[in-house]
């Protein structure tokens, strides 16, 4: 009778069980879980691709910039026009060059005024699911990338790194929800431990309404969690809300960097002194 | 083995274009998510180990493209694959409602447990907005796994034939 239910029923009894198991795999402890394999083999099927495609990116953006650029030339004109077009077009390359050039300056100049040793990388995708907001970097194990090191850029802190692979890694965001660190506010040095809430947001959590935070004060991270390097700025608060009842103000912070437009940042190659657990604050 | 390839295919392709090629200018609940439909398409239409096979290498681009714990999302889209071989097997009645209703059950249900594990440990990352945006996603993904799911069956018959 049991064998028969059984026999009848065991898809669900499998599907109970690998719910059962994703679960505990959410909520595991630290180390419980090593994946290395699976993400190894994931990276060189994937590696063609985003390699591939940051190449035809450049090359279509040549080919843009180069040719199709100059199809609106006017007829009477076409040769003068096209020369113009032409100039115009190696200045808006040069600009582009030069931006480039710029930012990384600024990621240089950025990374000496860091103590630790850091390593650049490139963007090359996002995590398009909607419950988690990351990045991949094309900077891995290779490079002494390691989960749980910070991630920034010149304007402010982007995130930690998550899960390492050769020559890609995942870069949990500052803006979800799993990320935590310790900040203070820049003017007055009170602390709080800044949570991510999607969106561009961060909330700050146990700041008492004794102290004083208002719209438009700077937040930095405190460095006090070695999770993030001191005093890179994380953002400035957008809205402090002080509830009738309740031990905690509520504040929002939106981020210093707009996440969509990075394209190059550095990972700060320090180890965290609190033991990171993946997908974990 | 032709269909395995072609669903193999459609998962790598489309899981590569959303997360490395559309990713950051393309909102994300426009960027329909394949390999969950391969997932389900392998439930629902393929029977014994090719049905298997076909939902396994989109787990496991799921598992390396999404930002989850580690394992997680291998295992839940395996759960997927049975939930819907179950389905397939008992109360699938072909006809495109159905395949809509599955789809966005099976959707729905991933993401609602998702977000209760999230909100459990202690976060509050949704809005209204993200309510939103998310639903568009379910829709949208759903009406796509309705139109590939009635074609590519349409050519796999035609090609028994």
């Amino acid at each position: 009778m049991v064998r028969k239910f059984f026999r009848k029923w065991w898809r669900l009894f499998l599907v109970a069980a690998l719910l059962a198991a994703a679960i505990q795999f959410f909520v595991r402890p630290p180390g419980f879980f090593p994946d290395q394999g699976i993400g190894r083999i994931g990276t060189y099927l994937f590696r063609p691709v985003y390699g591939g495609i940051d190449f035809l990116r450049q090359g279509i953006s040549s080919l843009w910039s180069g040719y199709i650029g100059l199809v609106n030339v006017s007829r009477e004109n076409r040769e003068l026009r096209k020369e113009v077009a032409e100039l115009r077009e190696n200045l808006k390359e040069s600009r582009d060059a030069s931006l480039e050039n710029r930012r990384l300056e600024d990621l240089l100049r950025f990374s000496k005024t860091l103590e630790k040793r850091t390593v650049g990388a490139r963007v090359v995708g996002h995590d398009v699911s909607p419950w988690f907001q990351g990045i991949f970097i094309d900077a891995g194990t290779g490079e002494g990338v390691e989960p749980g090191m910070a991630v920034v850029i010149p304007d402010g802190a982007v995130g930690r790194v998550h899960r390492t692979y050769p020559g890609l890694s995942e870069v949990i965001l500052l803006t979800d929800s799993r990320f935590a660190a310790d900040v203070i506010v820049e003017r007055n040095r009170v602390r709080a431990v800044a949570e991510g809430m999607g969106g561009n947001l961060c909330r700050l959590k146990y700041v008492s309404p004794t102290q004083e935070v208002v719209t438009g004060d700077r937040i930095l991270f405190s460095g006090f969690d070695g999770s993030m390097p001191k005093g890179t700025p994380l953002g400035t608060v957008v809205s402090v809300d002080r509830p009738r009842e309740g031990l905690f103000l509520n504040i929002q912070v939106a981020s210093a960097v707009n996440f969509l437009s990075v394209e190059e940042v550095l990972v700060v190659l320090s180890r965290p002194s609190i033991p990171f657990r993946q997908g974990k604050p | 083995m032709r269909l395995l390839l072609v669903l193999l295919a459609l998962s790598f392709a489309g899981t590569a274009a959303n997360v490395w090629l559309l990713s950051g200018f393309v909102p994300w609940f426009l960027l329909p998510d394949f390999s969950f439909l391969v997932i389900v398409y392998a439930g629902l239409f393929l029977s014994g180990p090719l049905g298997f096979l076909a939902a396994l290498l989109p787990a496991f681009f799921r598992e390396i493209s999404i930002s989850g714990p580690p394992g997680t999302f291998l295992l839940a889209s395996l759960a997927v694959y049975f939930a819907a071989r179950e389905i397939g097997r008992r109360i699938f009645l072909r006809s495109e409602i159905f395949l809509l209703l599955i789809v966005a059950g099976l959707l729905a249900a991933e993401s609602a447990s998702v977000i209760l594990l999230l909100v459990l440990e202690g976060g509050h990352p949704f809005s209204v907005l993200w309510g939103a945006e998310e639903t568009v996603r379910i829709a949208w993904t759903s009406l796509l796994g309705v139109f590939l799911f009635v074609d590519l069956s349409v050519r796999w018959q035609r090609i028994r034939e």
